[in-house]
């Protein structure tokens, strides 16, 4: 039972965090239709420039907060040289291969920078050994504190999405761009907006991820990235709930499997499953029918 | 007032819109009439800025805003209601009217502006909380007429407000757009296939065969050359 526990916990923990990747592919997906195979590596350079502005002295909050900011503006600058270009010929699918591009390139660069190996991730959040006991199961503080943070973050975002007018631009633009920007609504802030926000939401996955793994190097992000497609696809196209539903679901299934069966076998599940709700509701379990006006 | 000099439109190869003049004044509703295709829809896009004319100068009150984008000519006052019952489906009524409201930068008091809403169509009121794409086909296009007018906008473009509506909604409709149109000296220009129904409605009316301006004129010199009698769609 102990073991069960613990593994409920760590899944809702990792889970949580693929809640905020899909949230993050979400917001860019629905002001552009794009996604972005990029997305993994913005995760590892806001986790790398973390650890590596820590390992040179940097004031703690200072380096996360330098570090969201370049992913960020690495998303800013992926939407302006990758996507935005490819979308001018309509219907163009190059996108795929050019967000991919620059996920491959960051990654490249990051080796020759910061080099190939695992950089060991400084305690940002409490100390790794520090725990504390939940129904008799010793819970690490890092995980709750991961925990946490990426619920009251997904939590914001759904208000911003319902209640602020920036949110309602977003809504507006990834129902019908044309019919919002004759609303007044400026379209291309807004999508600029999304990326920003998407980019941050990388950062700070990426940066929670690394607390718990307790290294990072460049080639991280892959394996989460995957993951948090799926719970972006199970949670639907539409919803940060729905999102962050999926994260945990995921996250918990996940740990349970690597847990009692194999870690091997934890991808695997997830992929079917992602396959089921594909073929059973495309439009997500939680997602609401996209009519998608061209 | 809004006057259009000489604008073309094209989609690639294809010629939507060719050499159109036009000028409508303040207080008045012009009508374009034109069968499907004739280049209706373009030309009020070209107005809002959707499309972009290969050559021509839209003036509105003397300024030429050819160069600015869709949302900087909502600001300006110029609404548009797309062809098609184009809002934002899963969104709620009242959603919606936030959404017409808040981007466009108005000066007014958002709580004013609904309530006249509810007051010109209750059943808007009672149907706030419920999804638009929820809605008959004439209450959408009462909350798209919502929207469009919410600001006051010196100028209404509507494509085809009456199609696939049933008579009854259609007159109620007009009257909302006659009774908008006549305060305070605003533009509107609306398009329609039946010709007959636009010029009961409108006060000129310019008749557009594959992109060109074949007739104008005011309404009843137009139903006196016959035109009235001609289904176009
Ligand atoms: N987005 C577009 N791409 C290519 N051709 C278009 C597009 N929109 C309209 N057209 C063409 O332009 C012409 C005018 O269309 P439109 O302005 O929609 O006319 P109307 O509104 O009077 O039906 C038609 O031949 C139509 O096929
Ligand atoms: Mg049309």
């Amino acid at each position: 039972m102990v073991f069960f526990l613990q593994m409920v916990f760590a899944g809702l923990s990792v889970g949580a965090v693929y809640a905020l990747i899909a949230l993050g592919l979400n917001l860019t997906f629905w002001t552009t239709r794009v996604l972005n195979f990029g997305q993994g590596s913005v995760l590892m350079i806001g986790a790398m420039l973390t650890a590596v502005l820590i390992a040179y002295g940097v004031n703690l909050l200072l380096a996360v907060l330098i570090a969201l900011v370049a992913a960020g503006l690495v998303l800013v600058v992926t939407e302006m040289v990758a996507i935005r270009p490819l979308l001018k010929a309509s219907g163009s699918m190059g996108w795929v291969v050019s967000t991919l591009g620059v996920g491959v390139f960051l990654q490249g660069l990051a080796s020759l920078v910061f080099g190939t190996q695992a950089v060991a991730f400084p305690d940002v959040l409490f100390s790794s050994s520090a725990t504390l006991q939940i129904f008799g199961a010793w819970v690490s503080v890092q995980y709750i504190a991961v925990f946490v943070i990426s619920v009251v973050i997904v939590g914001l975002m759904e208000l911003f999405l319902r209640r602020s007018t920036w949110g309602y631009g977003v809504r507006a633009v990834a129902h019908d761009r044309e019919l919002a920007s004759l609303m007044g609504i400026p379209v291309r802030k807004v999508v600029l907006l999304s990326f920003v926000v998407s980019g941050v939401l990388a950062g700070v996955a990426g940066i929670l991820t690394s607390q718990i793994s307790g290294t990072v190097d460049p080639g991280f992000g892959l394996h989460l990235l995957i993951l948090a497609f799926v719970a972006a696809v199970v949670g639907g196209m539409g919803s940060a709930v729905g999102a962050l539903i999926a994260g945990l679901g995921l996250g918990v299934l996940e740990k349970l499997i690597a847990g009692y069966y194999s870690p091997a076998a934890a991808q695997t599940v997830a992929f079917v499953l992602l396959v089921v709700v594909l073929a059973v509701r495309p439009q997500g379990l939680l997602g609401k029918k996209e009519t998608v006006k061209v | 007032m809004l006057e259009l000099r000489d604008i073309s439109v094209s989609y690639g190869a294809i010629d939507a819109v060719e050499c159109v003049d036009l000028s409508a004044a303040p207080g008045t509703i012009t009508a374009l009439i034109g069968a499907n295709g004739a280049g209706k829809s373009s030309l009020l896009k070209a107005v809002s800025g959707l499309v972009k004319p290969k050559v021509g100068r839209i003036l509105l009150d003397g300024e030429d805003i050819g160069a600015l984008q869709p949302h900087e000519r909502a600001r300006l006052g110029i609404a548009h209601a797309l062809e098609g019952r184009r809002l934002f489906h899963q969104h709620t009524v009242e959603e919606n009217l936030v959404t017409a409201w808040h981007f466009r930068h108005p000066s007014g008091d958002f709580k004013r502006a609904v309530d006249q809403v509810y007051a010109n169509f209750p059943i808007l009121a009672e149907r706030r909380r419920l999804k638009a794409g929820t809605l008959s086909g004439g209450q959408q296009q009462m909350l798209i007429l919502s929207m469009a007018t919410l600001h006051e906008p010196r100028l209404v473009l509507l494509d085809e407000p009456s199609l696939g509506l049933a008579p009854i909604i259609v007159s109620q409709i007009y009257e909302f757009i006659r009774g908008y149109c006549a305060e305070g000296g605003r533009t509107v220009v609306l398009s329609e296939q039946m010709a007959s129904l636009a010029l009961k409605v409108a006060d000129q009316g310019y008749v557009l065969r594959q992109g060109e301006v074949v007739q104008s004129g005011d309404s009843a010199q137009l139903r006196g050359d016959g035109v009235a009698g001609a289904y176009l769609g």
